[in-house]
């Protein structure tokens, strides 16, 4: 299961993580950021305890989504050890995420 | 019922008419493509910055929510691909005229799956190439989606069905051919490989190091590993003294299938398992296409497993 990051515990569950974090910044009303929905969904499943994966609403969490520039969404982010590492904007298939997130671990 | 072995008939374009027989079979009714995968044309959202053309903002977003944002697409949505046919002399095993056309031998086998799929690709209106491997690059066309490329890659097959059959290659290396195609290959494709994999003068880490290239230039691969598993991989052979042909090199033995049966069967196994195990970490879709399944037998979980 996905978490879902706001503004307020960005730093904590984030930034402070201990393994690796991905974050898909997404809309209600962005169709493709609902495509990549449920792959996100899954790969917070499998990869549970080895990574944290996670969603910002970008309606509800304006401070996160200006302070990393998110102007196009769904933008998704690989962070570790507290920092930005990787980046990918656009739908994509999970391979493409997966294989992202693997290099991370 | 059509005798699609009757020699009038395959006068006419046997390949062309019973790949399409197939397709009809069973890829009709299918709604969606088996192929696109997640290859969508509308892949994000973008902020609109003011000066922008208005042309793509997306304004039922904006009646909704009073936001101005722009609808990014793919730059392409359509696929291309390239199917690539080992031609080497193994590939015409078993090479039993009894049997239809494209139950023949490996190489009929291949020649008849690629002729499936690149139907589908031209219903699809996808850009099809072709790669030949015989000897050297036999053959290698630029990925069209036209109908009349569509048509000549056909005759190019039905005429490759009847010139490997005599005049196969006995040095056919896959290992480089792969590699200058993967050099020669500019554009993002889906590569679909249909081989036997057996390549005498190469290891099965040098195959999966030819394919690993494709893979790193942007490529999806797929592989279709042509065997007759019966024969090639449980040596099911009667108890008589055989003679054996090495088709590549043409050397003989004469020995009695059961005295080198096991030892036989342990070798291929550790040989095609490591190409088997290996395939999903160098990212390459494996697909098995044992000549004794049939045409049907082989594409159908092909698509059923492309649709998930």
């Amino acid at each position: 299961m996905a978490h879902q990051f706001t503004d307020a515990e960005f730093e904590k569950e984030v930034l402070q993580s201990d393994v690796p974090v991905i974050v898909d910044f997404w809309a209600e009303w962005c169709g493709p950021c609902r495509m990549i929905g449920p792959i996100i969904e899954e790969l917070g499943n499998e990869y549970a305890g080895k990574a944290k994966v996670g969603k910002v609403n970008v309606d509800e969490n304006p401070q996160i989504t200006t302070q990393f520039g998110i102007r196009n969404i769904p933008t998704v982010l690989y962070f570790k050890g507290g920092q930005l590492v990787d980046k990918h904007v656009g739908a994509a298939s999970k391979r493409v995420f997966e294989e992202k997130l693997q290099k991370l671990l | 019922m059509i005798d699609w072995n009757d020699k009038r008939l395959q006068q006419f374009g046997y390949l062309g008419l019973r790949a399409k027989q197939i397709v009809e079979g069973f890829i009709t009714g299918l709604h969606k493509s088996p192929f696109h995968g997640f290859s969508v044309e509308f892949s994000e959202h973008r902020q609109y910055n003011s000066g922008e053309s208005t042309r793509f903002i997306d304004w039922k977003l904006f009646a909704r929510s009073e936001k101005l944002f722009i609808k990014r697409f793919e730059e392409e949505t359509n696929l291309r691909c390239r199917l690539i046919i080992d031609g080497s002399a193994s590939m015409l095993f078993p090479n039993d005229t009894n049997k239809p056309l494209e139950l023949q031998s490996k190489y009929n086998f291949a020649v008849f799956i690629a002729a499936v799929l690149m139907i589908i690709f031209r219903q699809q209106r996808d850009a099809v190439g072709l790669s030949l491997i015989n000897k050297d690059i036999d053959t290698h066309t630029s990925a069209k989606s036209t109908f009349i490329h569509h048509q000549f890659l056909m005759s190019i097959l039905q005429k490759h069905l009847d010139k490997v059959k005599k005049e196969s290659e006995p040095e056919t290396l896959l290992v480089p051919a792969l590699h200058q195609i993967a050099e020669r290959i500019h554009r993002r494709s889906m590569v679909i490989i249909l081989s036997d994999l057996l390549d005498a003068a190469h290891s099965p880490d040098a195959i999966l190091d030819a394919l690993q290239h494709l893979r790193h230039n942007g490529n999806e691969v797929i592989i279709f590993h042509t065997l007759d598993k019966k024969l090639e991989e449980n040596f099911e052979f009667d108890n008589a003294p055989h003679k054996f042909i090495d088709l590549e090199n043409k050397s003989i033995i004469k020995i009695r299938p059961a005295e080198v049966r096991e030892i036989y069967k342990k070798n291929f196994e550790k040989l095609m398992n490591e190409i088997r195990s290996k395939s999903p970490k160098y990212g390459v879709d494996y697909y098995e296409a044992d000549i004794n399944s049939g045409l049907e037998g082989v594409l159908l979980p092909f698509f059923a497993r492309r649709r998930v």
